[in-house]
């Protein structure tokens, strides 16, 4: 048998999903369900005054309204917990009463005529207001506790806060400092000083949120079946509102058609409560406009930085301040973006701030590889600038401070294995580096830059069984994003020596299977994978004893080939795997059944970096850009089925062009989201498809990884902007520092030039 | 999203169609490619008591051409529109443009006659219907008539049709020898709708002076806006790289109206304009030439 790692097998779910025959969430239907709608302010901020539903519950077919005062008095202390609003509504879209009814249809019929009396007050919207000392504090009884949900995207630890005199809407504030700063720029023969700024974005994952809810008969257990990413994580916020111990909760994560970070928790637990006060399972799936206004998008940011470097290509300060929008709630990210900033270069002089606002909009929430796409713009576009002014090749001023495994990050500890000097030596070699010269004499620009993720880790356990049809049945309990599932089908085959077809992998929910962190901050691979080898390792051990008996051999002289056990060498010993299966099955039966466990903790990160490459020309008078080619060259750490890998640097580059070219989140004075269609929020589509999209693969392997894999989602979207603005400013020397780049922003640009 | 509910006709015949128009006025609407109407009805944002559905009404499609016309049946798919060998031997100018409507799903669905009908000012055919000088046939249960393209754009969403009206067909001459067109537009992304569009029809005689010069802006009014300008500085001389960008600056500056929106401000979009206009401009003069120097060979 050929290694199964690194088989290209197509995606175990794939041919169902275009053929529309897997069950989203929206498709399940409980006897007796009430369907679910919202009611949300159209105000940034206001007092609710009176709530008049009346009207609304009078319509046939109508179960009830429920609102603040049906449901328990819980402190928002994140998101999912503002479940409705008390007396103050926060944002537009803040949810005020929810209506239940018979019908998708008549829901919303009922919930438009749900008369609701506000008193506007004075809000803030926007990051440049909100970070004045006089700004209207969004929190104005101040903020509600600590954000459970902020912990769970986080992947660094410590920080300090600022202490200057602040806008009452700051709420987080983390600065990592180093050497001298004021020497460094001393020592520096050019300083590049600028302002970048990046759009808040969506996930615009195309499945909508979709949950259903069921309180069990007797009232103490409840079941929810929902499109998250984290489905134990639910299973905790539920039972929280729900006043039930965790484990009375059965959360069931159905198929997540996108996530992005954007599906942990939203509404589960107020539609928990709703089930809960109406008697009736309640389901709720949200429409395109509700996700645009009422979920949890990427924050938009300004950062400032100043870089210092000698004309020989040392960096000497670095300084950088970024500044987050997160909207109503804060995000968790002000440790994770001064990590970003500040760790993929060596400087001995920086300081790296992370500080977050709040605002009267929709809080935000994580995207893939949350504030890295942002940090690298700013960053990676600064370094280019840097480059430029002092007429040093950009690659060779990144490979010259690249950091290298045992350098510091930003918060002074060591960087684990990882291998950007291995992905900045691959773009080096690459041909459309080194042809960059016959792209340039057709006016087109070529640009580069570098992304790292540190990796999440989550402990995690499977259990592993062989059936007596001689598959190989693996029960776990992590979310399927991105082709775990066959991909674990790969670990486990080549683990124990039989086919991936011979495997079967079941997914569990909270009661039925081990426990498994939230599918985020590329990690499922990563930390369950191993747990799956544990497991399977035991039940072959076990399997080659019970054959050892049989065949009176020593289980070291035992072979597992063709899905059958044997002699080495000798095939005509060989009893089905099976058969040997049936005997720990059968009545009457001495032997004990082939079930094995494993459990994994990773001792630390596996760091993934992905270089890129874009090649852009630019109407000078229109302002368009179109992206020609675009190389990824990504350390996997070993590419389990590189088909997958190819197909996940594809998705996050193709998100990136979105940051790079089109995506950008509007809210006018009033602090209404403009872009709430798909119409006017522009996504990429496929015919932004660059002509030349190449993906390559490097790999250091992560060593505690799976056979040396490491996380792989989330590398590939950090670095497109910063390459693609690269590229702009290469092709018509125009910087542009504001993302998206618009045709208006770049053609501005050019005039300034 | 759900519409509110509303009552459904599918219309067994034109006079069927018009007889409910009669009865409901306008409470009643026509459904043809559903392209725009069912998404607004989606939002919510269009609640018609009574949906008039044409798609069954077969006399309402097909492309022909008749004397020095080519008449579009109302219903007529964008897509079949896009494909005709008729439209693209005749009317290039339709054939050029029709790739810039929406996407190829959208345009299979929605009809010629429904989006002239529905006049929304960023649609790319209310602009080469005035460019090209249309003619829109409509028919009501009191009788037909006859609206010129250019009289027929209103307001914003509003046209000289009656509630009782019914756009039938569309009249689209044939281009002479002499002639030339172009359209481009730009958008966020193809498919969207343009921040700014262009479509110019001109035309020459033999001697390479301008006859006619018809360049209609879309996404720039209330409505599909044709250029004095252009015609103005354009006609009785020979187009020259100078007469187009003065012609073109000239339209950017006073003979539209932009208003800014998210996606551009007013600014940037005259700016588009003069681009737009002057690039339109300069490659239809470089196909009338063509084709009269084709006429004067033939």
């Amino acid at each position: 048998m050929t290694s199964i790692i690194g088989r290209e097998i197509k995606l175990e779910d794939g041919a169902p999903k275009v053929q529309g025959q897997l069950k989203f969430g929206s498709d399940l239907v409980l006897h007796g369900q009430l369907y679910a709608r919202l009611v949300t302010s159209p105000h940034a901020h206001a007092l609710v005054t009176a709530i008049d539903t009346t009207g609304a519950t009078k319509l046939e077919g109508v179960h009830s309204v429920i609102t603040a005062v049906d449901l328990p008095d819980i402190a928002p202390a994140s998101r999912s917990m503002l479940l409705l609003a008390k007396d103050r509504v926060r944002f537009v879209g803040h949810p005020v009463a929810l209506v239940l009814a018979e019908s998708e249809a008549i829901a919303q019929d009922a919930a438009d005529q749900v008369l609701v009396n506000y008193e506007p007050q004075p809000h803030v919207t926007g990051l440049e207001a909100t970070l004045a000392l006089n700004a209207a504090p969004v929190w104005p009884e101040g903020l509600p506790g600590a954000s459970a949900e902020a912990a769970a995207h986080g992947a660094v630890g410590g920080g300090d806060s600022g202490g200057a005199e602040a806008s009452p809407n700051v709420a987080g504030d983390s600065t990592f400092e180093r050497g001298n700063l004021e020497q460094g720029f001393a020592e520096a023969d050019h300083i590049i000083e600028c302002t970048y700024r990046t759009a808040g974005v969506h996930q615009s994952y195309i499945e909508p949120h979709a949950t259903l809810v069921e309180i069990g008969p007797t009232g103490d257990e409840a079941t929810v079946w929902t499109a998250t990413q984290g489905t134990f994580f639910v299973r905790d916020a539920v039972a929280a509102v729900l006043s039930m111990e965790a484990s009375s909760v059965r959360v069931v994560g159905t198929p997540v058609g996108g996530g992005f970070g954007a599906k942990f928790c939203l509404y589960e637990p107020l539609l928990a409560l709703a089930a809960k006060v109406s008697g009736r399972p309640v389901s709720m799936t949200m429409n395109r406009m509700e996700e645009m206004i009422t979920a949890t998008p990427a924050p938009a940011t300004r950062v400032k930085v100043k870089l210092g470097a000698k004309r020989t290509g040392e960096m000497t300060a670095l300084d950088a301040e970024l500044v987050m929008d997160c909207g109503c709630f804060p995000g968790s990210m002000s440790i994770l973006g001064p990590m970003l900033m500040g760790s993929n270069y060596q400087c001995p002089n920086q300081r790296v701030q992370g500080v977050e606002v709040l605002t009267n909009s929709p809080s935000t929430g994580a995207y893939r590889a949350p504030a890295a796409p942002q940090c690298a713009f700013a960053i990676e576009s600064a370094i280019d600038e840097m480059a430029r002014a002092l007429d040093l090749d950009p690659l060779e001023f990144r490979a010259a401070n690249a950091s290298k495994p045992g350098d510091k990050m930003a918060m002074g500890n060591p960087w684990p294995v990882m291998g950007l000097v291995e992905v900045l030596d691959a773009m080096r070699n690459h041909p459309m580096w080194r042809d960059r010269e016959q792209a340039r004499a057709q006016g087109r620009g070529i640009g580069i830059a570098i992304g790292g993720w540190p990796g999440g880790i989550e402990p995690a356990a499977a259990a592993c069984s062989l059936q007596g049809d001689g598959v190989l049945q693996i029960q776990i309990s992590s979310v399927d994003l991105t082709g775990t599932r066959t991909t674990f089908q790969q670990i486990a085959a080549e683990t124990f020596g039989i086919e991936p077809d011979q495997i079967r992998i079941i997914s569990g929910d909270t009661q039925s299977g081990p426990f498994a962190g939230s599918t985020g901050g590329s990690k499922i691979t990563y930390t369950v994978g191993p747990a799956i080898m544990e497991a399977v390792a035991e039940v072959k051990q076990q399997v080659l004893e019970l054959a050892s008996g049989v065949l009176e051999a020593d289980a070291e002289d035992l072979e597992i080939k063709d899905g059958a056990v044997q002699v080495k060498g000798a095939p005509q010993s060989a009893i089905p795997l099976a058969k040997l299966a049936r005997k720990t099955m059968s009545y009457g039966s001495t032997h004990k059944p082939l079930y094995g466990q494993g459990r994994n903790a990773q001792p630390g990160q596996a760091p993934g970096f992905c270089g890129q490459l874009a090649e852009v020309s630019v109407d000078q008078d229109t302002g368009e850009v179109t992206v020609h080619k675009l190389l990824l060259i990504q350390d996997v750490g070993k590419a389990i089925n590189p088909l997958l890998v190819r197909g996940q640097m594809q998705g996050g580059a193709m998100q990136g062009l979105g940051w790079a070219l089109y995506e950008e989140l509007s809210t006018n004075e009033d602090g209404q989201t403009v872009t709430a269609t798909l119409s006017d929020y522009a996504l990429p589509h496929i015919a932004h498809l660059p002509t030349e999209f190449v993906m390559e693969t490097v790999e250091v392997p992560a060593p505690t990884g799976p056979f040396g894999a490491k996380g792989v989602g989330e590398p590939p979207v950090i670095a497109t902007a910063a390459a693609v603005a690269n590229a702009v400013a290469d092709a018509v020397g125009a910087r542009v520092r504001s993302l998206p780049l618009s045709p208006p922003r770049v053609l501005a640009a050019g005039r300034e030039n | 999203m759900k519409p509110c509910s509303f009552e459904y006709v599918k219309a067994e015949s034109l006079e069927h169609a018009l007889a409910v128009l009669v009865e409901h006025g306008d409470e009643a609407k026509i459904l043809a490619g559903g392209q725009s109407l069912v998404p607004a009805m989606n939002f919510r944002l269009a609640q018609p008591a009574v949906l008039v559905d044409l798609n069954g009404v077969g006399a309402l499609s097909g492309i022909e051409r008749v004397d020095g016309m080519v008449q579009v049946g109302a219903m007529t798919r964008q897509r079949s529109a896009e494909r005709s060998s008729v439209l693209s031997a005749h009317v290039p100018l339709v054939t050029e443009t029709m790739p810039f409507i929406a996407h190829a799903q959208i345009r299979n669905r929605g009809t010629f006659g429904g989006s002239i009908a529905h006049a929304d000012p960023s649609a790319e055919l209310p602009a080469i219907s005035v460019a090209l000088s249309a003619t829109l046939q409509v028919t009501s249960s009191r009788g037909s008539r006859s609206i010129a393209a250019s009289d027929f754009y209103v307001d914003l969403l509003t046209t000289a049709l009656e509630a009782d009206e019914i756009l039938v067909r569309v009249d689209l001459p044939i281009a002479v020898p002499g002639s030339g067109f172009a359209f481009a537009e730009v958008s966020r992304r193809h498919g969207d709708y343009a921040l700014v569009g262009v479509a110019a029809s001109v035309q020459c005689d033999a001697s390479g002076v301008c006859q006619q010069a018809r360049v209609s802006l879309l996404s720039v009014g209330p409505g599909p806006v044709l250029s004095t300008s252009c015609a103005a500085a354009l006609i009785g001389e020979r187009p020259t790289t100078r007469t187009i960008a003065d012609a073109a600056a000239a339209t950017a500056s006073d003979d539209i109206d932009p208003e800014g929106d998210i996606h551009a401000s007013a600014r940037f979009r005259r700016h588009l304009a003069r681009v737009l206009v002057e690039r339109t401009l300069t490659r239809a003069f470089a196909r009338a030439a063509v084709s009269a120097g084709a006429a004067e060979q033939a």
